[in-house]
């Protein structure tokens, strides 16, 4: 008995420590000043959030969040952030407007209060939990409900990943032919990248044939 | 045992927090960090919803998977927007943009 | 609570991680010579002028197609791990599945490399646009010396 207790308050305190990390890890990695720190911030929190899956008993689950989010999205971000260096001043978040700022707390007010309700005043919270099974049935159960049972999402993932790689292909095709353009006369600050900043300053004209035939030409 | 309105406080906690940053930030990149947070948050929701259940299915566990491989689709190409965004205007600062237009001036 | 325990080793494992990384930051911190940092010793070097501005260079964006095509390996490696280690490996539809799944994301990869020499300024582009700012500058430069 003392041994039940002792484990309800280590899960108890091990879910506030969770808690209280990947709240903060989230308000710093909105709010902080730098913005190589808030993506640094961002992928910690990402690994923390695995901490719940653990606690909820779904161990593919972590290793997918950290491998996926932590070492992939968070490393796509920072990558992003490495590749605009004017991102990376930090005055862009002094001057913030009280509008939007209102606005924002009102949403996300809004948001809190629909969820405070579903939490507490709903009938999902008389419900005990069920524990699901061991280490490697859990796996294989889920392998099974993936394979044996809907085996449609993973084509539907593929599909997804396919999309996005082919969307990524066009905007990256643009971008060079928005390079291509003919600049105008009018001249912008020379920043220190050499070729990314080409086609800012020209005006807007419709993409004439000489770049499709350019774009096309390799 | 931890009540599922804790696990439910927090995820929505992480929903609002994204969805303020996503509404009250200027620059792109923290958009895109904030929908990454609300993206979390509803993983978090949907797996304590998955053992809170009265029978066990995978159903909650396999859905999050799905829902993590979407959010890497979504990034990269919010990612690739944004560095077309930068590349057209020189700038992922919204505020300048909005400044330039000078139609939404607060 | 059962997981928490099955996981210590991972949990070890990340410690030790975590301190290799400390401990040789530390031996690095250590074992360096202590200069101050704002002496002459610790600035860029610029052939002799002085340096303006931070140093921040950027990269061609074409290179960020390589870390989406991570991400896109990372989301396909850990489905393909799942199935490795599940029972229902060797069945019939898992397999006919599975090669659908492969096939599409490789594909996709391959449509992704083979169209990357289109994503970069190839030589001859380069010449252009340097030729063209360089005639934008000088008739610039004409038309303020006027």
């Amino acid at each position: 008995m003392l041994m039940q207790g002792l484990e309800v308050l280590l899960e108890q305190a091990e879910f506030f420590v969770i808690a209280i990390v990947v709240l903060g890890l989230a308000y710093l990695a909105l709010e902080h000043r730098e913005i190589t720190y808030a993506v640094f911030f961002f992928g910690f929190m990402a690994a923390a959030v695995a901490g719940f899956y653990i606690l909820l008993e779904a161990p593919f689950l972590v290793g997918i969040q950290i491998a996926v989010y932590t070492g992939g999205i968070s490393a796509l971000i920072i990558f992003g952030v490495l590749l605009l260096p004017r991102a990376q001043d930090s005055s862009l978040e002094i001057f913030q407007t009280p509008r939007r700022r209102r606005l924002g707390l009102l949403l996300s007010a809004a948001v809190m209060l629909l969820s405070a309700v579903l939490a507490f005043f709903y009938p999902w919270s008389e419900l005990s939990p069920v524990s699901p099974p061991e280490l490697p049935q859990n796996i294989q159960g889920l392998a099974a409900w993936l394979w044996d049972s809907h085996g449609i999402y993973v084509e539907m993932i593929a599909l997804i990943m396919l999309t996005a790689l082919v969307g990524s292909v066009a905007i990256l095709k643009r971008m060079k032919a928005e390079e291509l353009r003919p600049l105008t006369a009018e001249s912008h600050q020379e920043p220190a990248g050499r070729k990314d900043t080409a086609g800012s300053g020209s005006a807007s004209q419709p993409e004439t044939a000489g770049e499709e035939k350019e774009v096309g030409s390799e | 045992m931890i009540p599922l309105s804790w696990y439910l406080v927090v995820a929505f906690m992480l929903i609002g927090l994204g969805a303020y940053g996503m509404v009250t930030k200027r620059n792109l990149i923290r958009i895109i960090i904030g929908a990454e947070i609300m993206a979390n948050g509803v993983n978090i929701a949907l797996v304590a919803f998955s053992i809170y259940t009265s029978v066990f299915t995978f159903t909650g566990q396999a859905l999050v998977i799905i829902v993590i491989s979407v959010t890497a689709a979504h990034t990269a190409l919010a990612m690739a927007l944004m560095l077309m965004y930068n590349a057209r205007y020189s700038t992922v600062d919204l505020g300048e943009r909005v400044a330039a237009e000078g139609s939404k001036s607060e | 609570m059962r997981l928490f325990i099955d996981f210590n080793y991972v949990f070890v494992w990340a410690l030790l991680a975590i301190a290799l990384v400390a401990i040789m930051l530390a031996a690095s911190w250590i074992l360096r010579p202590h200069i101050l940092q704002n002496s002459e010793k610790t600035s860029t070097y610029e052939c002799g002028e002085e340096p303006i501005g931070p140093a921040r260079i950027s990269y061609p964006y074409s290179y960020f197609l390589y870390t989406i095509l991570f991400v896109i390996v990372d989301v396909m490696g850990a489905f393909l791990w799942l199935l490795s280690v599940s029972q229902s490996r060797v069945s019939e539809a898992a397999v006919w599945q599975m090669l659908f799944f492969v096939l599409l994301i490789t594909a996709g990869i391959g449509f992704a490399l083979r169209m990357f020499p289109q994503t970069i300024l190839s030589g001859q582009e380069t010449l252009k646009l340097y030729r063209e700012g360089k005639a934008r500058r000088e008739s610039q430069k004409t038309e303020a010396a006027k």
